[in-house]
């Protein structure tokens, strides 16, 4: 008698397995961009990227808390996040990709043109209007910052503060130096005359420098920008698509902040962490921003800020206007309830612009009785606010503006002009290339 | 009869089949643990990075093709040029002293000399930290004006050396603080296989007449050859890959200098966004590691032979 044996399929083969589990896979994956968010259901809560962690934090911090109590009982909450400000363009990129932005975050007027142009950010101007905040209630000059003329010139920022450089001096190290504690560097040569009186040296080596630099990074990139600016120097012509105007004073420029360390000898590119060193008295006079405040006056540290000196033909520096941003939603329906919050913090801003950092760009904040006593000393954020009627070095509000910012530590510029310190290149070499890169970048658009 | 013979055949033909189809479920599990994270977080990405560096892509929005032009810009960028010669250099820095130095190490210890226990503590301690704490010690290590190092330097006579701030010397302050790091694995390894040499080999050459240099030369090292390599590898490899050191150290400054392939790569997408330009770089790393791991395996398979 046969018997038949017959081949069983088995209920799961390797096939099938890794075709289940192919399938099990894709559908992980794919299970985030298909689910709809738990968090938007009802109460709100309005999601906010913050990359602020230094002092300037926790008065904003506090700024989140006191609209979180304000709306205990109408429904609406800021959840803040904190995230690495390196990282918080990826991070929001990422987000916005998987329909998962959050609702609004920190960004730097000028520097977003990428995220305007690929729908990331939202254009602000209506639902500024629909939510009542009055956009004649700031000044000109920030608002205009935080539009992108390449894109319909929309509003793509509220601005919360702004900010400039401006030098700040130890009064210890001016004492020393026979300098009165109210007087202050007016002009290139004063700047330098005073830099040199409180510079300590150990015989041709600098071991307290007048003027505080760093060898590399952000401080000598920002020291040339300044100056360069000063002298007539523009990175972009006004229509956006000229770069590097007046080169021979971009020239200059590089040369001046040379001479700081080798003919002047007024700096030591041997200091890694300005911050650092100033608060512990390795240098008399820092060019720094207002978020450095809270940490100075908190850790004691005998100070006063001045002026930034004219140098150049016409007194200038460095502007940055910090604001929030919203970003683009599944749900439309979240906008006008952000769009609510951020008119809520920015018409409560008095302490985030007296305690947190920066001047207010809002009039009728800068107009209330008591602004320029509130906060810290004016001694110490007086030339913050005064110092923005001359702070007009813009950011260039292209695709490629992060190349161009003059307070950058790795973007273009700072590499190249990185190359003019450590004398690999010469400043005409270097100021060719930078003119070339620029000129690349302007005609991306 | 023929019949019968080719059904059992048959028969037996798919039993076999059978089990070879048949699920071992238990040996699936075991993998899936590290299985599927590997699938989802290793392989994906590196097949999607491959795909991603011959596009121009912002993450926001689909990718653009662009042929291979992100790699011919490569080869006109000079910043890539220099942190690829820059990691070269680190690995011939960093590679032989951390072999050398474990190996003397590992023999100090090996030997039982007084306080090899503390020695053996003491070597492998930096390795159990993070490689960030490791770079932030040595960044005061290292300050030309304060740190320890210029510090005891000056007593011998030796002016302050810029070891993070000037050009010619921050690859080497970044390759000091990375030997100390790296030192402690390659000596337990030495040490181990130090300890697995037979007695009896060293103590037949003793009668033999070998001297102590002898020893080492013709029994000891060639004794080691293996784990040696497999250091040099493994060391040279982490090299390739070196990043963090760098991240806190020297932030790749100045002028680049110091700056690595990965931390170029980190920079260029993560803080320039450009992914595509990003992912080219890091498959020109993966081919340049792969490239010198095989010759390095083949040279060393060669000598032991």
């Amino acid at each position: 008698m046969m018997t038949k044996i017959t081949n069983t399929p088995h209920p799961m083969s390797r096939r099938r397995l890794l075709k289940s589990g192919a399938a099990a896979v894709g559908g992980a994956l794919a299970a985030p961009t298909l689910s709809t968010r738990v968090w938007a259901q009802s109460p709100i809560e309005i999601v906010h990227w913050s990359w602020l962690a230094a002092s300037d934090g926790e008065v904003w911090a506090k700024s989140i808390d006191a609209f979180n109590e304000a709306h205990k009982d109408k429904g609406v909450q800021i959840k803040m996040e904190l995230v690495p400000e390196d990282q918080v363009v990826t991070k929001t990129l990422a987000a916005a990709a998987t329909g998962r932005a959050p609702d609004f975050g920190w960004g730097t007027a000028g520097k977003g043109a990428k995220l305007a142009r690929d729908g990331v950010t939202v254009p602000m101007d209506e639902l500024a209007v629909e939510s009542g905040l009055d956009l004649s209630d700031f000044e000109e000059g920030p608002l205009n910052a935080a539009r992108y003329p390449a894109y319909d010139n929309a509003l793509y920022l509220i601005p919360m503060d702004l900010m400039s450089l401006q030098p700040e001096i130890n009064l210890q190290h001016m004492a020393e130096a026979g300098f009165a504690p109210d007087a202050a560097p007016e002009t290139g040569e004063e700047l330098i005359e005073w830099g040199k009186a409180m510079t300590r040296m150990d015989g041709d080596t600098v071991t307290r420098s007048g003027i505080l630099m760093t060898g590399s990074g952000v401080q000598p990139t920002v020291t040339w920008g300044i100056v360069a600016a000063q002298m007539g120097f523009e990175r972009a012509s006004a229509d956006l698509k000229t770069a590097a105007v007046n080169p021979e004073a971009g020239i200059a420029a590089m040369e001046w902040v040379l001479a700081l360390f080798d003919e002047w000898k007024v700096s030591t590119r041997d200091v890694t962490d300005r911050y650092k060193a100033f608060g512990t008295g390795q240098g008399s006079i820092f060019w720094t921003g207002p978020w450095t405040l809270n940490g100075y006056v908190g850790q004691g540290l005998d100070f006063k800020t001045a002026l930034f000196p004219q140098i150049g033909e016409k007194r200038r520096t460095y502007f940055e206007e910090g604001g929030l941003e919203m970003y683009v939603q599944q749900d439309k329906g979240r906008y006008k309830a952000t769009m609510d919050a951020i008119k809520w913090l920015s018409d409560n801003s008095f302490e985030w612009t007296t305690v947190g950092r920066g001047a207010s760009p809002r009039k009728s904040i800068l107009a209330m009785p008591g602004y320029d006593t509130a906060g810290h000393p004016w001694n110490v954020r007086g030339a913050f606010i005064e110092g923005m009627s001359f702070a007009d070095i813009y950011e260039v509000p292209v695709l490629d503006g992060p190349e161009f910012t003059i307070y950058s530590g790795g973007n273009i510029l700072a590499k190249t002009l990185e190359l003019v310190w450590t004398g690999q290149a010469t400043p005409a070499q270097a100021m060719e290339q930078l003119a070339t890169a620029w000129q690349k970048a302007l005609d991306k658009g | 009869m023929t019949t019968s013979t080719g059904t059992i055949a048959g028969a037996t033909a798919g039993l076999a089949e059978a089990e070879r189809e048949r699920i071992h479920w238990v040996g699936y599990l075991f993998i899936a643990a590290f299985g599927i994270p590997f699938l989802i977080f290793n392989v994906l990405p590196v097949i999607f990075g491959f795909y991603v560096a011959f596009t121009e892509w912002s993450i926001f929005g689909a990718p653009e093709y662009v042929g291979s032009r992100n790699f011919e810009e490569i080869w006109s960028d000079p910043w890539a040029w220099q942190a690829f010669t820059n990691v070269l250099w680190y690995a011939l820095c960093i590679v032989p002293s951390v072999t050398v130095l474990a190996t003397l190490f590992a023999l100090y210890v090996n030997r039982g000399y007084p306080a090899s226990g503390l020695a053996r503590t003491l070597f492998f301690s930096p390795n159990v930290v993070s490689a960030t704490v490791i770079g932030l010690v040595w960044v005061w290590m290292l300050d030309t004006q304060f740190g320890l190092i210029n510090h005891y330097l000056g007593f011998v006579g030796i002016g302050p050396i810029p070891w993070l701030t000037s050009i010619d010397w921050s690859l080497f302050g970044v390759a000091i603080a990375s030997v100390w790091w790296d030192l402690g694995l390659a000596f337990v390894l030495i040490l181990a296989a130090l300890q697995d040499i037979p007695k009896d080999l060293i103590e037949a050459a003793r009668v033999d007449g070998a001297g102590p240099f002898s020893r080492l030369r013709f029994i000891i090292l060639p004794q080691l050859r293996p784990v040696l390599s497999m250091v040099v590898t493994l060391q040279l490899i982490a090299t390739l890959r070196i990043f963090s050191q760098i991240f806190v150290m020297t932030g790749g400054g100045p002028a680049g200098s110091s700056a690595s392939p990965i931390y170029y790569i980190y920079t260029t997408a993560i803080t320039r966004n450009l992914y595509g330009y990003a992912s080219a770089l890091a498959i020109i790393l993966f081919v340049l590691i792969l490239l010198i791991t095989v010759v390095q395996r083949v040279i060393f398979r060669e000598v032991t032979h």
